[in-house]
């Protein structure tokens, strides 16, 4: 592609122009600043055409998904941009992309500035590219990723090289996945059955940290500073109460509510704390000298909550994973830390 | 025992009837599911707070221009003389 074009979800800073998050609590707000990888994108051949949609603050609903797919990955599909950037928790994009014809490049942790990002989930934030080949995606966060010192948590290299390296990939294929489902993919690797530690608490430990997270950052929303602000009110309470009632939709106020409790003095210790135990013994479980990759599909159930086990390895141990459909299975590669360029060779030897 | 709009009262969020009956079935749901963790084993594990190994970082404390006051207060429901307006809280 001689020309690039590059859509934002509507939750990254771009300077003078409406930034909502998909919400009404933000539905007047324009941005004051550009985010680092809008500034980055300004700078290269790749420009910004757009916005586009997406679920309020990039919260999906635990109950049902729709047919209808998110802003960026339409907007990518039907071909009105190459790229869109998003910040994907709950693996929604990285499932809609395969199902319609797109990739999705979740980079390492703390590789991508999330500087202008509204923050959701901050230990997992992590800004994403939906591309229609991986070739063109990686082109695009070359661009972007590297250190800045205006996002405190990232790794110290300023640039990053995302070339395919050896095409001699060893495959990890977790237990619980149904080898049929995979089975075209598969047989083009070595592959070694392994066991992911405590993949039956996936789910669990994602949506208690995430949401303990998000209840934290949305605190900031409260009618004073800027955002919706409800019309009557009696004194500061009820500013902050009608306002959040008012500006929020179902799925933020239960998330909001289950991360309330998460943190209250009872819960914290059974849940969160133990959850933040089991990320570590999950983290620190993965045997990557044994294996490169991690190979499992993008969907094992038509409940989101039983598909977020798939969607919570990288976000909980911010490791970089692309998902893309082959032969008509939506696939999604788990690598080590920065290791992205594994990702890229199992690609092009699946696509070859 | 907590209800779900004690809950909602701490996150300063007032919940209809409809949003109590539908939320309080949810929360059950997955309040139910998180019985697994249970049974794991995390008696010596340190809770990991984030995946980077960050240090504390310092630097010489330097001022620079950042967004201006007004450029900032554009976006505030209420303003008054450079300040965001609240309701009085005494």
């Amino acid at each position: 592609m001689d020309h690039y074009t590059v859509f934002l979800e509507d939750s990254i800073m771009q300077k003078d122009t409406l930034v909502t998050a998909g919400s009404k609590m933000l539905e007047n707000f324009v941005s004051p600043f550009d985010a680092t990888v809008v500034k980055r994108l300004s700078e290269s051949q790749f420009s910004l055409a757009g916005r586009v949609i997406m679920d309020e603050f990039g919260i999906p609903s635990l109950i049902f998904e729709g047919n209808e797919p998110l802003g960026a990955v339409k907007a990518v599909a039907d071909g009105t941009a190459s790229h869109a950037l998003c910040n994907d928790l709950f693996g929604k994009y990285r499932k809609q992309a395969t199902e319609n014809g797109c990739c999705y490049i979740h980079p390492t942790y703390g590789t991508v500035s999330r500087f202008g990002l509204i923050p959701l989930a901050s230990s997992m934030d992590q800004i994403g590219v939906v591309c229609k080949n991986l070739h063109d995606g990686f082109a695009l966060l070359s661009q972007i990723a590297g250190k800045d010192p205006r996002d405190g948590a990232m790794f110290p290299e300023e640039s990053y090289n995302y070339a395919p390296t050896s095409k001699n990939i060893r495959i990890g294929i977790p237990k619980f996945v149904n080898i049929e489902t995979i089975e075209n993919f598969a047989k083009n690797f070595q592959t070694i059955d392994i066991e992911l530690a405590h993949f039956e608490a996936y789910k669990q430990v994602m949506y208690i940290l995430s949401c303990a997270e998000i209840s934290n950052n949305i605190s900031r929303y409260d009618g004073v500073k800027f955002g919706h602000r409800a019309t009557s009110f009696r004194g500061l309470d009820d500013l902050y109460i009608k306002t959040r009632s008012e500006g929020f939709g179902a799925d933020v106020k239960l998330t909001a509510i289950m991360g309330t409790m998460m943190l209250s003095q009872k819960q914290y210790a059974p849940y969160y704390e133990k959850a933040m135990k089991i990320r570590r013994l999950i983290k620190e479980s993965l045997k990557f000298d044994t294996y490169d990759i991690i190979a499992m599909p993008c969907k094992i159930s038509d409940d989101p909550y039983e598909n977020l086990a798939l969607y919570a390895l990288p976000t909980l141990a911010g490791l970089p994973a692309v998902s893309f459909a082959h032969k008509g299975c939506g696939i999604q590669l788990i690598a080590n830390t920065k290791c992205e360029s594994a990702l890229l060779s199992a690609w092009e030897v699946c696509m070859a | 025992m907590m209800r779900i709009e004690d809950y909602a009262d701490m996150a300063k969020i007032a919940l209809t009837e409809d949003e109590k009956k539908s939320f309080s079935a949810q929360v059950n749901i997955l309040t139910e599911s998180f019985d697994i963790l249970k049974s794991i084993d995390t008696e010596s594990v340190k809770a990991l707070v984030t995946v980077l190994d960050i240090k504390n970082v310092f630097r010489d404390d330097v001022a620079a221009k950042t967004v201006p006051r007004e450029t900032l207060l554009a976006n505030a429901p209420e303003q008054y003389g450079g300040y965001f307006q609240v309701p009085k809280t005494l």
